[in-house]
């Protein structure tokens, strides 16, 4: 990227911000109406009943950042060292300026909305009414600066007077001030570059979210315009706009308002924070199973039938295995990623087999499942005697089919000539089928009643048996979530997860410094660290440590999303198997020659893959992330579609999708808050961001090609710094 | 006539009803394959299309049925396979920018595209009609021609001409040279002179256009409105059909044939008590899977499919 543009370009952009759009707003109201503040002092309310408090400091802001945005547009023009320093220098300064204007702007309205509070208990003690407490309003206002508002608020409501919400709540920063931090912070991380290592750093962190972020950027724009079609200003009765400049305001703050919406539901608190990651859990597992399929060069759109069906086998496991939780629930997990493996093999083998292109077999698959997924749960299906019959008898028969598959003898027999083989199995299940399926004398239509429905017309499951539930969050810390109201005091045994810790981390560190011990050795010597940890700090007595739990709903499907990020990156990176897949998937011929078994990797792949997305069912199954424990067909498949997004804006590796799963997490939560918050707007929305994140990460052929190409990249960088050994300074970034 | 011929003439048009949406979107790949690039959009490209005509056609309707309640509009509906083809192309024409100017992986690019169908039409509806998943109906479909007892819609009638059509224009044309040449070797088309990228173009707008044509047919020649999801995977159907019939137009009809008589067959099954409807629902798909297994492998795809053409 050439920083000296970039700058340039957004402190022209962010300059213009600072003076049309809204510094701040205050005072939002239901459907988002509010009033905004726009810089250096000037009010425009939307909401038709807001009274503005003034507040003279903002002029110095305006002051400030226009000579902020001066320096920094300057300096792109100066050359090397001084551009550096003067960007650093202006970043920091324009930050601290805004924080300055917002912390003053949101100061004067503190102080305003504490004014009014206290005048309007003070009139009603001036004149009281018939349902006034008098003395209890007196005491009231004598403890009125020792309590908060909103306690003194719902105080007022026990003795007579009613405040409906607090005056100028809820205040907002505005775009001015969003994109001042920005370009400040575009500055400073540009500025870094006057420090040798900062200039290697900056750049090779340019180049690599480069592609992921210009790909959100894009797409968030293009939102932005259907945010601005879609969803007029919210304006109060009778408030009409006096001229251009209100107008464009109102505009620019519904949009960034939307956008705050989106984001600031999930980042700001704990509750939506731990909800964003309560989304982010599935899009892991089936980015990860995309991801996965790309890195072994195969692309697998089934993650939607592959979450179906691991779901299905989850759901069997869990209702029917016997035995006690610590092996009923891992065994459970290891079904719904056995149920994902065998969707994901069959297009595997069909690939391998008969060269059947994976890309359909694996859409045709989806749809396969999704109605297996309604029959299953769908109440009572009824079926012709003789079609039932037909069904039956072609299980069994496939069923026999596979198990003769397994004797040596027969397999070499039936796959000498595949061709003539399955036209001879075909023929033979047909006969079979014909056979059972011929009509007989009083075949009526028969009523399979499935035992693991749930009575009653909603197609579900019946409720998962106890042991074979993921913990919620909290209950990890020994919480019960039934019994949980708002935050809960729980013991945390933090001696047993610091040992877990330091066992895991002396394994990986002896690994790197000690290379030569067997990994045996290490384990040992590390499971001893941690035991040693563990007997110290339970001596110290922290194996009861009091804590105070937020509430939650998130699972522990989440930890096994992470466990399974890990565990796609040891696998490819650092096993043969995962060396092979890997080279098979960037070149297939090479890796053949070099004693690859390509058809034993793409079946390999696709299960493993199918397996990832199977997983998911952790979540909504095991974790009970769809009500009560039981399987739906409100099962959101549509998440495995999504999982692509992921696995393309993470760049196929574990840590990148675990991050944009985040961010989609994020969106989506935003998205359902979205639709609460505007009249006019859905989370459909965020749907929309999805696939325009795909379309431009797949069209980043219009970025330079030493962003999207990691090779063409190391030839850039080495002409670069040839060139600079040989003329000295001044070849620029 | 007997109760027997009855049914069978029923099926027999419910068959050629199925087949058309699914031949006029395997035409289409037909051409996007042949210049070399894969177009697994078809069923994103579909969605559009069938959206484009149910809006287009009920805005223009709008306005004369609030004078009168029962005006006929009669040039609504053809107006809006207009829409579907202009927007058919427009969809095509995203993908062809995408894989060919950008050189992206093409089945990403249609994934993407395929994505936006999901996304894109509940935005618009809830912006048009406050609800994200269906549009208005409307009141002016497009004509049934044919016979009292086997009438179809024009659109059935276009898609079966468009087959010898497109077997003339693709292998009897200068212009169905050159695309297929594109197609099997771009380095030799281009070093004769003929600009490979847009005669790729061409390709892939024109199965959108032939797409959003099968769009078109289901929501305003089977259909009175859009329904989200309606292309219900014929887009891939098409595209297996098309694999099936070996990339060209016969072989495209004699597999949507056998396809669309897979789906008629299983509607008919789902209405008597046989099968439970959600599993026959699943019938076409096990079959066509069946088929690519079993028929696929000695198919030859056009030899650059695939790959960007670098200069």
């Amino acid at each position: 990227m050439n920083d000296r543009l970039t700058v340039a370009a957004l402190t022209v952009v962010a300059a213009l911000t600072a003076f049309f759009a809204p510094w701040a707003s205050f005072n939002r109201e239901t459907a988002a109406r509010g009033a905004v503040t726009l810089l250096p002092n000037r009010t425009i309310d939307f909401t038709g009943r807001t009274d503005a408090v003034d507040v003279p400091q903002l002029a110095v802001v305006a002051v400030l950042l226009a000579a902020l945005y001066t320096v920094l547009l300057v300096a792109s023009f100066l050359p090397k060292p001084t551009r550096h320093i003067a960007w650093l220098a202006g970043g920091v300064a324009l930050i601290a300026s805004t924080f300055y204007g917002l912390g003053v702007h949101a100061a004067a309205y503190d102080a305003a909305r504490t004014t009014e509070v206290r005048s309007v208990l003070e009139e009603a003690l001036a004149e009281p009414s018939a349902r006034t407490d008098v003395a209890g309003l007196e005491s009231l206002l004598e403890r009125f600066d020792t309590q908060t508002l909103e306690a003194t608020r719902l105080d007022a409501l026990q003795v007579g007077v009613r405040i409906r919400r607090l005056p100028y709540a809820d205040g907002a920063p505005g775009l001015a001030a969003f994109m001042a931090i920005v370009t400040g912070g575009l500055a400073v991380l540009f500025g870094l570059q006057v420090f040798r290592r900062g200039a290697r750093a900056v750049q090779a962190l340019a180049d690599r979210i480069a592609v992921p972020l210009t790909a959100i950027m894009l797409a968030l724009a293009a939102a932005a315009v259907v945010i601005l079609v879609l969803q007029p200003t919210p304006l109060g009765n009778d408030v009409q706009l006096a001229n251009w400049r209100e107008a464009l305001a109102g505009r620019l703050d519904t949009l960034f308002y939307a956008y705050w919406t989106l984001f600031s539901g999930s980042l700001g608190t704990f509750e939506g924070f731990t909800e964003a990651l309560k989304f982010a859990t599935p899009l892991i597992f089936t980015g990860l199973g995309v991801g996965f399929g790309f890195q072994a060069g195969l692309f697998n759109i089934g993650a939607p039938g592959q979450m179906a069906i691991g779901a299905l086998f989850a759901m069997l496991a869990g209702i029917y295995l016997p035995g006690p939780g610590w092996l009923v629930l891992p065994l459970a997990v290891a079904a719904a990623a056995l149920g994902g493996a065998v969707w994901g093999a069959i297009p595997g083998f069909l690939k391998a087999r008969f060269g059947a292109n994976e890309v359909i077999n694996t859409i045709l698959m989806n749809f396969i499942a999704s109605s297996l997924l309604l029959f299953i749960l769908s109440s009572s299906p009824v079926f012709a005697a003789s079609a039932l019959r037909i069904l039956t008898w072609l299980g069994v028969s496939l069923l026999v089919l596979i198990a003769l598959l397994f004797i040596p003898r027969v397999r070499t027999l039936l796959t000498a000539r595949p061709r003539a083989s399955a036209a001879g199995v075909m023929g033979i299940l047909l006969v079979i089928m014909t056979v059972a399926g011929w009509p007989r004398a009083g075949d009526g239509p028969v009523t399979v009643n499935l035992p693991f429905k749930a009575a009653g017309s909603e197609p579900k499951s019946v409720p998962l048996q106890e042991t074979a539930r993921l913990p919620q969050l909290p209950q990890l810390f020994g919480v019960d979530p039934a019994t949980m109201v708002g935050s809960t005091e729980a013991t945390f045994n933090l001696a047993a997860w610091l040992a877990v810790l330091t066992a895991g981390l002396a394994f990986v560190l002896l690994g790197r410094f000690a290379r030569a011990r067997a990994w045996w050795a290490r384990l040992l010597a590390s499971v001893a660290g941690g035991a040693a940890v563990f007997g110290v700090l339970a001596l110290a007595g922290l194996t009861a440590m009091p804590v105070t739990v937020p509430p939650s709903n998130l699972n522990a499907g989440f930890l096994i999303a992470i466990a399974a990020a890990v565990f796609m990156h040891v696998f490819l990176q650092r096993t043969k198997w995962g060396y092979e897949l890997r080279a098979a998937g960037q070149s297939p011929g090479a890796a053949e020659y070099g004693g690859v078994n390509l058809k034993r990797n793409t079946v390999l792949a696709m299960a493993m893959s199918g397996g990832f997305a199977g997983l998911s069912a952790t979540h909504y199954v095991l974790g009970g992330a769809l009500e009560d424990f039981s399987l739906r067909v409100s099962l959101p498949t549509s998440d495995g579609f999504d999982g692509i997004a992921v696995a393309l804006l993470g760049a196929n590796n574990p840590l990148g999708i675990v991050l944009s799963a985040f961010l989609f997490g994020v969106l989506k939560n935003g998205g359902s808050t979205l639709n609460i918050t505007f009249t006019d707007l859905t989370r459909d929305v965020v749907n929309m961001v999805l696939a325009l994140v795909v379309l431009f990460i797949a069209a980043r052929g219009f970025l330079p090609e030493r962003l999207t190409d990691p090779i063409k990249r190391a030839a850039w960088r080495r002409n670069k710094s040839a060139s600079q050994d040989g003329e000295g300074e001044e070849g620029d970034a | 006539m007997t109760f027997d011929t009855m049914i069978l003439i029923g099926l027999l048009a419910s068959i050629l009803r199925a087949t058309t949406p699914l031949l006029l979107a395997a035409l289409g790949g037909l051409f996007s394959e042949r210049s070399g690039v894969v177009n697994i959009a078809l069923e994103g490209i579909m969605v559009f299309g069938a959206l484009g005509a149910a809006v287009t056609a009920q805005l223009i309707e709008r306005p004369y049925l609030a004078e009168n309640p029962n005006a006929s509009v009669w040039f609504a509906p053809w107006v809006g396979v207009l829409a579907a083809m202009v927007v058919g192309g427009f969809i095509g024409w995203i993908h062809a920018v995408v894989s060919i100017r950008y050189k992206a992986d093409q089945i990403i690019s249609a994934t993407a595209i395929n994505l936006m169908s999901i996304g894109i039409p509940a935005v618009i509806l809830t912006g048009l009609y406050d609800n994200s998943t269906t549009s208005a109906r409307i009141e002016n479909r497009l004509p049934q021609w044919g016979v009292e007892g086997f009438t179809f819609s024009p659109l059935v009638y276009l898609a079966f001409i468009l087959v010898p059509v497109s077997w003339y224009v693709l292998f009897r044309t200068p212009f169905g040279l050159r695309l297929r040449s594109v197609g099997e070797h771009p380095e030799a088309a281009d070093s004769v002179g003929i600009d490979v990228r847009r005669m790729r173009y061409y390709g892939v707008v024109i199965s959108g256009v032939l797409a959003g044509l099968g769009g078109a047919f289901l929501s305003i020649g089977n259909l009175n409105q859009f329904v989200a999801e309606m292309a219900g995977g014929r887009g891939y159907i098409a595209l297996a059909a098309l694999i099936f019939g070996k990339w060209t137009p016969w072989g495209a009809l004699g597999a949507t044939l056998l396809f669309g008589a897979f789906e008629a067959i299983g509607t008919l099954l789902g209405g008597g008590q046989l099968l439970p409807p959600s599993l026959v629902t699943a019938v076409p798909f096990i079959l066509t899977m069946l088929v690519l297994a079993g028929f696929v492998g000695r198919a030859i795809p056009p030899k650059a499919i695939g790959k960007a053409f670098d200069k």
